[in-house]
């Protein structure tokens, strides 16, 4: 398949304008110009392209929401990518950070934005570089500013650098953080689209997802469509990690089976071992084992199986990984990122860790899986936002398929996988 | 209201209609339905982050917040289904495993939302067994009146929305997130704020605690009385509650009065004068210089005879805007009939013709104005106010009610203030120049609609003036002169906060007239709500206590002298008796050396107070009268709200209210005068006064009831010479004085308190942050005041804001009492500010 988001991946250079432009880069733009805001709305409808920030939401759509008459309004690009196990985001903003850009200008002229942030993860410091310059380079072009290529079409694009915090990818939370305030979720409705940044009505988009806009508008929303599965169309990048022999960012068409991914582009699994799970979409989405390889990794397929495709992150892990430790250091994760704003997801989080290191470092007790169900059993469904569930949603994907080796290390104070002590190996 | 529209909707099968946008919570709770809560709070915004209020919705697969979940049509809610009593359970259950669980300790055990809870819906028992999160060790005290405890916060972000939603401080906030997010000030340091307690009044647990009332009581050992704060007009309603005799706390509590849980620094924390061992217990004569303890008979007896000799024209009384109507009904009887003296007044701050005018131009004789309707105008215009600190809570009030239509206030004063960050827009004007602003302000909706104003009562005064030149004379540019009056064009209705700055200032009284009168012809729907720093000042208007108007306002037979007349005849040996009850003239008159001159000639002086004032040592008798909180009776705020308070305590020693007092002179000279029964004074003031006319406030009543019109209008007090206050450039004294109430103080009363001279011990001024800069001084430097006559220390309070020539001393202060600087007359003090260097 021709890469359409990684095409500068392996192109030295490639993130220059020059580059971009030679590349065909900015036509887009030029084409999007000419149509009217909703034909270009139309199209991405018509495309089917559906958000790759995680919950799968038609872009189109989105945009369509966005009340006329109001102004200003404001697009978002989110790039806080903090999911454990993704770094999809992070490859198009340091290969080919014009691809993003183009997306956000076309995006905000179709929703009529007036400026345009991209949120971007605190750690990404080359990530914030590579955009600013390709902003200055923008600017410098005319592609950026007052009437864009002449048009009577103005937009601002201001990169904002987060501090760390997980939940500032939560798209509200995103919101409050631009804003200045404390990264804590908002209460929906009002949806971002009514009352969004500064209560204006607001876009937040994936890195990923802006960036198939352009090629869209170039080729059209049939060719679009007419890649990967039915109702999850398009490229998509897979990002495998964990014991697999060449771990990577992988762009795909959305719906390869995982087993082609694992197997096939990321090699198999490390010294010939055996997979033991596989997490398809980033921490929060319950891992997958053996028997469930086969599943087209696009949003509707794992979600029949009682899965997520997420963020794209996939991390395997092989025979020799105590699911214990994995539970507890993906637990330890959400309850160190909760926000702490509701109670469920607080206090929580907070408790299934504690139970879970304790389970860990062998000082398990009777009763206390059914305690971690419990406890999942009272957050789940009653959290603020849907971090709390995700934590619910991974610690129960792992006592689904092991919930055996939880009860063995908590009767022999050891573990099962590797034989050894429980403890051992887990970094603080 | 007209357009509203209702939806009707079941609530655990009972069908309920309420409004449209009603939340689940509230029209659970109207159908009858308890529903727990802890991060919902009246009045703040809804966060929905406790997740305890939970309810079901048919036809809806997850549980709801009812506290931020509006009700539709048809709704089936259920507030106590197996699944939302489950998950109420699971939500105490995780507040509970980082909750310290130290009630023994705790001072809010036995009275805490976190106990009644659990105890009612929580499960009897938790599985958490794993170390809880501790946040430190001992509690930290955070400022003279608050001390926090961490360790025991259930997150629900009710002290960091009051501070800044209602409070209008932001110094809370949290630190870190996840389970250990700490909700205080700023690194835990050391509060600089307004002190007012409301974080502790919204903490639902013992996070937040009052210091002052540590460890001194569970609140089963607490007798309370219901009363009204004694400080400002907004006349919050609050509870006292006492220990052996002593006064251990004061408490504002949803659903007993108009300020929900809302009070200030004083309110909240300004009730420990009354337990002072300074308190007068027996009356005092002065005999040979010296004060004698005298029995009441005695004192009554010399009373008798002095008053009863003095000619009738040269007996003067004062009585204090603190005490109740029914006092001050009987204060005025006493003087009018027994006395037969058309001398009396309620202050001696303000010329009494200048408070007739602004009685007048206010519309204070024709009814009643509530703070929350006014709030509701299109344009809220605070004017001649120093609201954030002379009337705290109607500043909460203005800014959480207009916060979400912020664009609504409009601030015109001379001095910056808290509330100017809720305003669309602050007019910093010259001091004494407001008039200049109003009639400026008129004179450009004049111009706008010269055909419509024509023949506007007063607009002849402005004519020929021009809006240049009037806002030349207030200091205010002319384009912001254009947007006020802009934006009073084009609003349906306009509330004005009218403070006493009017009378400070003896100015702005004629525009403020006028304006209002352009606005109704406009067809405005015009409120006019004085703001004022007694707590019964109005009550004491309505009672009559005043020498050119009798009680509701009515014509009095002879006109008499206000303060500034009886201190200028006492002056030339022209009085014979003086009964002063609870205003101390000395530190409050504007210009202290002619007010010590006068009331040393001022005949026999006769003083009745709670304290030893400064006034009180110079007299010849003093009497020892009681405080707010020994009394039964009414008080009527500025709103015209008259509230019902109970006595909580006896008087001191041989004390008495101040209304067995003023009965008790009445029987000992005109036997047959009404009697010391506050039911009975109350019976004839609602048969004498048509203002009071059916009015029967009651203990429980958690509005008040408001007072009615008078059908008087005080028509005649239309014209009044206002004050000219000479602004030119003098070099010597180039900075011009204002005066009021600290935020933490009302005139000297609150001085008693130990608790709030802890917030603020030395004399302050407030300068501009302009002016700090150039003396190169800031926030408790010390500085020099010089006026023409003297000069004290003061330590140094920089606001932002200010114009650079106006600076601000707070009356409160014996040390270096502001009326020093004042000369008779003159109601802009000049004065020279230099760097102190003495150490
Ligand atoms: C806890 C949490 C973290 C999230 N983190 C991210 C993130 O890092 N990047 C992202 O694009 N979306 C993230 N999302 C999803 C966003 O809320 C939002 O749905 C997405 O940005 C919308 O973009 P899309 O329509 O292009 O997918 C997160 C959601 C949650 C609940
Ligand atoms: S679930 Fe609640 S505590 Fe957790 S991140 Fe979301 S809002 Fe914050
Ligand atoms: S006392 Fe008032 S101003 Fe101070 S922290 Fe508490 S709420 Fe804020
Ligand atoms: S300190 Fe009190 S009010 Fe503040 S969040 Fe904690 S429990 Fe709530
Ligand atoms: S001083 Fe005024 S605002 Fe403060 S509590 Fe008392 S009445 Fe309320
Ligand atoms: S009271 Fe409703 S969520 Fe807290």
């Amino acid at each position: 398949m021709e890469k359409i988001l990684l095409k500068n991946l392996n192109n030295p250079g490639g993130h220059t304008l020059d580059n971009y432009i030679a590349g065909g880069g900015y036509r887009a733009v030029k084409e999007a110009l000419k149509l009217g805001h909703d034909h270009i709305i139309q199209m991405v409808k018509d495309s089917g392209l559906r958000g790759r920030g995680g919950a799968g939401f038609p872009t189109g759509l989105k945009w369509s929401f966005i009340p006329k008459e109001v102004y200003p309004k404001y697009l978002c690009c989110n790039a806080d990518e903090g999911e454990p196990g993704t770094f999809k985001d992070r490859g198009i903003i340091e290969y080919d950070p014009h691809l993003l850009l183009e997306g956000m200008i076309i995006a905000s002229y179709a929703i009529g934005a007036i400026s345009a942030y991209i949120y971007i993860r605190g750690e990404f410091a080359f990530g914030a570089k590579r955009l600013w310059e390709a902003i200055k380079e923008a600017y410098e072009k005319g592609l950026l500013g007052k009437n864009i290529l002449g048009s009577d079409f103005s937009i601002d694009i201001y990169v904002h650098r987060g501090f760390g915090a997980y939940i500032c990818g939560e798209e509200t939370a995103l919101l409050e953080s631009i804003e200045g305030f404390r990264g804590q979720p908002r209460k929906k409705p009002p949806f971002p689209a009514v009352w969004g940044l500064y209560g204006k009505p607001t876009v937040i988009n994936n890195v990923e997802t802006l960036s198939c806009i352009p090629s869209i508008i170039l080729n059209g929303p049939k060719w679009f469509s007419s890649m990967g599965s039915e109702k999850s169309p398009g490229p998509k990048l897979y990002c495998v990690s964990g014991h697999v022999n060449r771990p990577g960012l992988y762009e795909l068409p959305m719906g390869t089976p995982l087993r082609e991914i694992v197997y096939n582009h990321a090699g198999g699994i490390k010294g010939g071992r055996n997979l033991k799970a596989v997490i398809p979409g980033g921490v929060t989405a319950p891992m997958l084992i053996e028997k469930e390889l086969d599943v087209p990794m696009d949003f509707d397929s794992l979600a029949k199986i009682g899965s997520m495709l997420g963020s794209g992150g996939v991390v395997v892990m092989d025979d020799t990984t105590c699911m214990v430790k994995a539970a507890y250091i993906i637990n330890r994760f959400f309850s160190h990122e909760s926000c702490g704003k509701c109670t469920p997801c607080r206090e929580g989080t907070h408790w299934m860790t504690e139970v879970l290191k304790r389970i860990e470092y062998g000082e398990g007790k009777p009763g206390d899986v059914e305690l971690l169900e419990g406890v999942c059993a009272n957050i789940f469904g009653r959290t603020f936002c849907p971090l709390g569930d995700g934590a619910v949603m991974a610690l129960r994907g792992a006592l689904k398929n092991f919930r055996d080796e939880f009860a063995y290390h908590v009767e022999n104070k050891r573990c099962a996988a590797r034989g050894g002590f429980g403890a051992i190996g887990v970094w603080e | 209201m007209n357009g509203e529209k209702f939806v009707t909707l079941k609530v655990n099968g009972k069908e309920v209609t309420v409004k449209e946008g009603t939340l689940i919570l509230d029209a659970a709770r109207e159908a009858g339905y308890e529903i727990p809560t802890f991060c919902y709070q009246e009045n703040l915004s809804g966060v929905g982050s406790c997740r305890i209020c939970f309810v079901e919705i048919e036809g809806q697969k997850k549980l709801q917040p009812s506290c931020i979940t509006p009700v539709m049509a048809d709704m089936n809610v259920r507030t106590d289904s197996a699944q939302v009593i489950a998950a109420r359970g699971a939500m105490l259950e995780f507040v509970l495993t980082n909750h310290a669980l130290d009630c023994p300790v705790c001072d809010k055990g036995g009275e805490c939302e976190l106990q009644n809870m659990v105890w009612k819906f929580g499960p009897r028992k938790g599985r958490f067994t794993e170390k809880k999160i501790r946040f430190h060790e001992k509690d930290y005290i955070l400022s003279p009146v608050i001390v926090k405890n961490s360790n025991r916060c259930v997150h629900c972000m009710r002290c960091v929305r009051v501070c800044s939603e209602v409070v209008g401080k932001a110094v809370l906030g949290v630190i870190g997130r996840e389970a250990h997010q700490e909700m205080t000030s700023f690194v835990r340091s050391y509060l600089d704020c307004d002190h007012d307690g409301m974080c502790i009044e919204v903490c639902p647990v013992g996070c937040f605690m009052r210091l002052p009332y540590r460890y001194k009581a569970r609140h089963w050992d607490l007798k309370s009385a219901k009363t009204v704060c004694p400080y400002c007009a907004t006349g919050c309603r609050m509870t006292i509650q006492e220990r052996d005799g002593v006064v251990v706390r004061s408490i504002a509590r949803l659903g007993s009065g108009f300020n929900g849980r809302m009070m200030c620094a004083r309110g909240r924390f300004g009730y420990d004068f009354l337990n002072s061992k300074e308190r007068l217990k027996t009356p005092l004569l002065k005999v040979g210089g010296v004060f004698k303890e005298v029995s009441w008979d005695k004192a009554l007896g010399v009373i008798r005879e002095k008053f009863t000799r003095a000619d009738p024209k040269k007996v003067f009384g004062v009585a204090s805007a603190r005490l109740t109507n029914e006092e001050l009904y009987l204060f005025q009887k006493l003087v009018r009939s027994v006395f037969n003296s058309p001398n009396l007044d309620s202050t001696s701050r303000w010329n009494e013709n200048a408070s007739a005018a602004f009685i007048s131009a206010a519309g204070i004789p024709g009814r009643g104005t509530g703070i929350y309707g006014a709030m509701e105008a299109d344009c809220v215009f605070i004017a001649g106010a120093q609201i954030s600190d002379e009337n705290p809570v109607t500043d909460y009030i203005v800014r959480y009610t207009t916060a979400a239509k912020r664009n609504s206030v409009i601030i015109a004063s001379s001095r910056a203030m808290k509330l100017d960050s809720s305003s669309r827009m602050s007019i910093r004007h010259l001091p004494g120049r407001l008039g200049s602003l109003l009639n400026a302000t008129a004179l450009s909706l004049y111009m706008d609609y010269p055909e419509r104003l024509e023949g506007t009562p007063g607009i002849d005064g402005i004519k020929g003036k021009t809006v240049e030149g009037l806002g030349q004379v207030s200091g205010v540019e002319v384009s912001d002169i254009k947007s006020l009056a802009g934006v009073l064009r084009g609003s349906a209705s306009v509330s004005i906060l009218a403070g006493v700055d009017f009378l400070r200032f003896r100015e702005g009284i004629l525009g403020l007239r006028l304006l209002g009168a352009i606005l109704k012809t406009l067809g405005k729907q015009l409120e006019i709500l004085p703001l004022l720093d007694r707590s019964n000042q109005r009550g004491a208007w309505d009672m009559g206590v005043h020498p050119l108007f009798g009680p509701g306002y009515g014509e009095v037979k002879e006109k008499g002298l206000g303060v500034d007349g009886m201190l200028e005849r006492a002056n030339e040996g022209a009085s014979d008796a003086f009964y002063i009850i609870g205003e101390d003239i000395l530190s409050m008159y504007p210009d202290r050396a002619f007010a010590a001159r006068a009331l040393s000639r001022a005949g026999f002086l006769v003083y009745q107070d709670m304290f030893m004032t400064e006034t009180a040592q110079i007299s010849d008798l003093v009497l020892p009268g009681a405080s707010f909180a020994e009394k039964a009776g009414t008080f009527t705020n500025q709103e015209g709200r008259v509230q019902a308070a109970e006595p909580l305590l006896s008087p001191k020693g041989e004390a008495k209210t101040d209304l067995e007092i003023i009965s008790a002179i009445g029987s000992s000279i005109a036997p047959g005068f009404t009697g010391a029964d506050p039911q009975r004074v109350f019976e004839e003031i609602r048969g004498g006064l048509k203002t009071y006319e059916g009015i029967f406030p009651g203990l429980n009543d958690s509005n008040g009831v408001m007072v009615k019109g008078s059908g008087n209008t005080l028509k005649e007090f239309e014209e009044v010479k206002e004050a000219v206050s000479d602004l030119g450039k003098n070099t010597s004294y180039p900075y011009y004085l204002i005066t009021g109430n600290h935020l933490f103080h009302s005139g000297r009363l609150s001085r008693r308190s130990e608790i709030l001279r802890g917030l603020l011990m030395e004399p302050v001024i407030e300068i501009s942050s302009i002016l700090a800069d150039e003396l190169g001084v800031e926030d408790g430097s010390r500085v020099m005041v010089n006026g023409r006559e003297s000069g004290a220390v003061f330590s140094v309070r920089v606001k932002k804001g200010t114009p650079k020539e106006v600076v601000f001393i707070p009356e409160n202060f014996e040390k270096a009492p502001a009326n020093r600087f004042f000369k008779r007359g003159e109601t802009v003090a000049r004065v020279n500010i230099t760097v102190h260097s003495s150490f």
